[in-house]
């Protein structure tokens, strides 16, 4: 997995995908409870991911499955997803 | 009496449905051993009386939130006899997976449809018989904010309450072959559990050992035979390498 | 064992989603796709980067405006009400054990507790519309980042706010916080918050000892001491007691809403409810108990007309030791003790004790030489940190169900306001004041 890839078409943590691009989620890392819980609020495999606000350090809010959430960085950082084109 | 639980997403509107139905009867106090609120009141209709408990909002039913943990608990151990789902109908997708969670748990399930009017608003149709045929569960659109649908809800309340849920009845989820293969095994050694038997449905159980569930491990384990749960400990290890 | 789950698990889930996308599928016809809709506009103001956090202090200002403007005709009038049922019993019943019990103990003591609802009810209202309306979602997303520095949770930031104006529904505001550690760490920092009701006692004595120029500056100062408490005390909690990953923040932000009235007021007047009846319980028995320390002996005290010969009196010259390294007599530790029931009541003491109405109480204070500007300020510190009043005590003991953190409060802080107390006076006889 190149986890530091280019943007497009790459695959990289949620927290670095730019404000207003899309991604799909790949993965979420992370212990049981945490990954869990992400996935039950609408972060599974093949999720389509849209980042609506990123302001670094503060929390991100994208939208994924119809609802507006907000993460933190940290939780932003577990999630895997490859940017695609709009 | 028929007593019923209300469950659903958070800010799915919920507590606006609760408060429809009980008003002024609700009365606030916590659930044994936690600090999470536990809200009940009465209802009356159709001349049949009707408790409602206020679930905690969950997004599904793992042991790590307290708050699902107390709604999981409640549904299994005090078997309600109608549980209500309240689905938010602009994020379908989300909302459902609490739906089939349910399902599993072989609950007797009605399922309110909430923010119908948002749904009518974005030019999004829903068939609410195939939703209700697919699922295998009842489905009233409603309204919460302006209390359209309640009536029906209630009705359906009541007509759920009377007729006892086949068991295995509902989406009756398939897995896919593989895992369905997996849980049939595990299934098979929870029917051996004499101790077991009846208490929960076997299908469910099955599945909670499978997901690691940590509650249910730990309850099971003390039930089970050790040779029980080393036997299901090994078909989850040797079809691991199989799923992946 | 669980290293395998958690990818069956993960299977699981995401057969799951399959099913559903292909009941979705079948069911539903998705409409105009997405739509710029209310929501997002509004989010782009609320949420705005610069916008943001002043918009969040207005609206918590505007609250407060509510709940406690609106609400302060109420307390007036229950305050009357209920000086004057006091003032009519003690009169209409010819014994005058049994008049002081039913005007002071039960009328003086219902009242207190009564006294609490207007606010309660109105900071309770105005959340409920908040919360109803999806804008607290936004607070809480707005003032992560900066709470997130301090080591809390940004849920604990409305709480802690709504502490300024009283303690005991922010105590019960911290519902809303879904991690067991954060909501003990903002419940147990919150007397730290200097409420309302403290007010009055560093009008008293800062107006008395600093003079009009300097009042404002040393009443601010006390206030920024309790802020500054409460975010180290925050930061040690988090070290020791309840440490552990910070709870992972994930919030979802509901669509914006109309709040509905019923369901609103309803929502007031379940939690207000409980207040009374358990918090109300508190406070009411506390009164009762310091309107017999402070009336008995009977004859001593001419019928609780003299408090020097109380039982409280009593109570005061026996810990005024404690109190003297710090400069207070034992009328400050009469009045200490009296604000452990609410803390305004450490004017009305003194004003009983000094035997004078509360605008010449500042002359006295002067006048008797009961305090200098050190030791004055001091005992604002003192205040400010020893423990929260009854009325906290009981919703912590409510919140948590157990009688053990309240007591831990009640420890930690005496203990921390000894400690600072002792650290001003310290400080500044080094420096040279007495």
């Amino acid at each position: 997995m190149n986890s530091s890839g280019s943007v497009s078409g790459g695959c990289l943590p949620l927290a670095f995908l730019p404000e207003g691009t899309e991604g799909i989620v790949l993965e979420v890392q992370g212990g049981q409870g945490v990954t869990r819980h992400l996935e039950d609020m609408g972060f599974s495999s093949h999720a389509r991911v849209k980042v609506l606000k990123s302001c670094p350090p503060g929390a991100m809010l994208v939208m994924v499955k119809d609802s507006r959430i907000a993460l933190g960085r940290g939780m932003a950082m577990k999630i895997l997803v490859k940017n695609i084109e709009e | 009496m028929i007593r019923a639980a209300l469950i659903g997403n958070p800010n799915v509107g919920k507590t606006e449905i609760f408060n429809r139905l009980t008003g002024l009867s609700q009365k606030v106090g916590n659930f044994p051993g936690v600090t999470v609120e536990k809200k009940a009141g009465m209802l009356v209709h159709r001349g049949r009386e009707i408790e409602v408990v206020d679930l905690p909002g969950a997004y599904s039913l793992t042991a790590h939130a307290v708050d699902e943990l107390v709604a999981s608990d409640y549904i299994v151990l005090e078997r309600p006899d109608v549980i209500v789902d309240i689905v938010d109908g602009i994020n379908l997708e989300r909302n459902l997976y609490l739906t089939l969670l349910l399902l599993e748990m072989d609950a007797n399930l009605v399922v309110a449809l909430n923010r119908w009017d948002m749904v009518a608003a974005r030019g999004m149709e829903i068939d609410i018989e195939k939703l209700s045929e697919l699922l295998g569960c009842p489905v009233v659109p409603t309204v919460a904010i302006t209390g359209c649908g309640l009536e029906d809800l209630k009705d359906s309340i009541v007509d759920a309450a009377g007729q006892k849920r086949a068991k295995g009845q509902g989406a009756a989820l398939n897995y896919g072959d593989d895992i369905e293969q997996l849980i049939n095994k595990v299934e098979d050694v929870i029917k051996e559990c004499t101790a077991l038997n009846g208490r929960y449905p076997e299908r469910w159980l099955a599945i909670k050992m499978l997901e690691g569930d940590e509650r249910v491990m730990e309850q099971t384990r003390a039930i089970l035979s050790s040779s029980q749960l080393a036997d299901i400990l090994s078909i989850i290890e040797a079809e691991e390498a199989a799923i992946k | 064992m669980s290293e395998y789950a958690e990818n069956l698990s993960s299977a699981l889930a995401q057969r799951r989603y399959e099913r559903i996308a292909s009941i979705v599928d079948a069911a539903v016809k998705k409409g105009r796709g997405e739509i710029f809709t209310l929501t997002d506009m509004l989010d782009q103001v609320f949420l705005n980067k610069h916008l943001g956090i002043p918009i969040f202090l207005t609206v918590l200002w505007t609250m407060f405006q509510f709940a406690f403007a609106v609400s302060e005709p109420f307390v007036v009038i229950i305050e009357k009400i209920f000086e004057m049922l006091g003032a009519w019993s003690g009169q209409a019943i010819s014994d005058p054990h049994l008049a002081s019990f039913v005007s002071l103990g039960i009328f003086g003591g219902l009242g207190s507790v009564l006294v609490f609802i207007p606010p309660i009810f109105g900071l309770f209202l105005a959340l409920s519309v908040l919360e109803d309306s999806g804008y607290m979602a936004r607070a809480a997303f707005v003032m992560d980042r900066f709470m997130y520095r301090l080591g809390l949770h940004g849920r604990s930031f409305i709480p802690l706010m709504i502490g300024f104006g009283c303690n005991v529904p922010a105590i019960m505001a911290t519902r809303s916080m879904d991690s067991e550690k954060d909501r003990m760490i903002t419940m147990l920092i919150n007397p730290l918050i200097s409420c309302s009701a403290r007010l009055p006692v560093y009008v008293l004595i800062a107006g008395a000892l600093f003079g009009a120029a300097y009042a404002g500056t040393a009443i601010f100062a006390v206030y920024a001491l309790g802020i500054v408490l409460a975010v180290a005390t925050a930061l040690i909690f988090r070290r020791t007691l309840f440490r552990g990953e910070p709870s992972p923040f994930v919030l979802e932000l509901p669509p914006y809403a109309v709040p509905d009235a019923s369901s609103s007021i309803l929502h007031m007047w379940s939690r207000g409810r409980m207040f009374l009846k358990k918090a109300g319980t508190i406070i009411f028995g506390m009164t009762i108990i310091v309107w017999f320390l402070s009336t008995h002996p009977w004859e001593e005290t001419s019928g609780g007309q003299v408090i020097a010969e109380s039982y409280i009196a009593w109570i005061g010259h026996a810990i005024e030791p404690v109190f003297q390294p710090f400069g207070w007599d034992w009328m400050a530790a009469v009045a200490l003790l009296f604000g452990l029931v609410a803390k305004e009541v450490v004017v009305g003491t003194y004003g009983v004790l000094l035997g004078a109405e509360e605008a010449g109480l500042g002359e006295a204070l002067v006048s008797q030489e009961l305090f200098t500007p050190l030791t004055g300020f001091a005992f604002m510190a003192f205040v400010l940190i020893y423990v929260p009043c009854v009325a906290t005590i009981g919703a912590i003991a409510k919140e948590t169900n157990s009688w053990r953190w309240p007591a831990f409060a009640l420890v930690y802080q005496t203990a921390l306001a000894f400690i600072v107390s002792g650290v001003i006076i310290a400080a500044g006889r080094l420096v040279g004041l007495s």
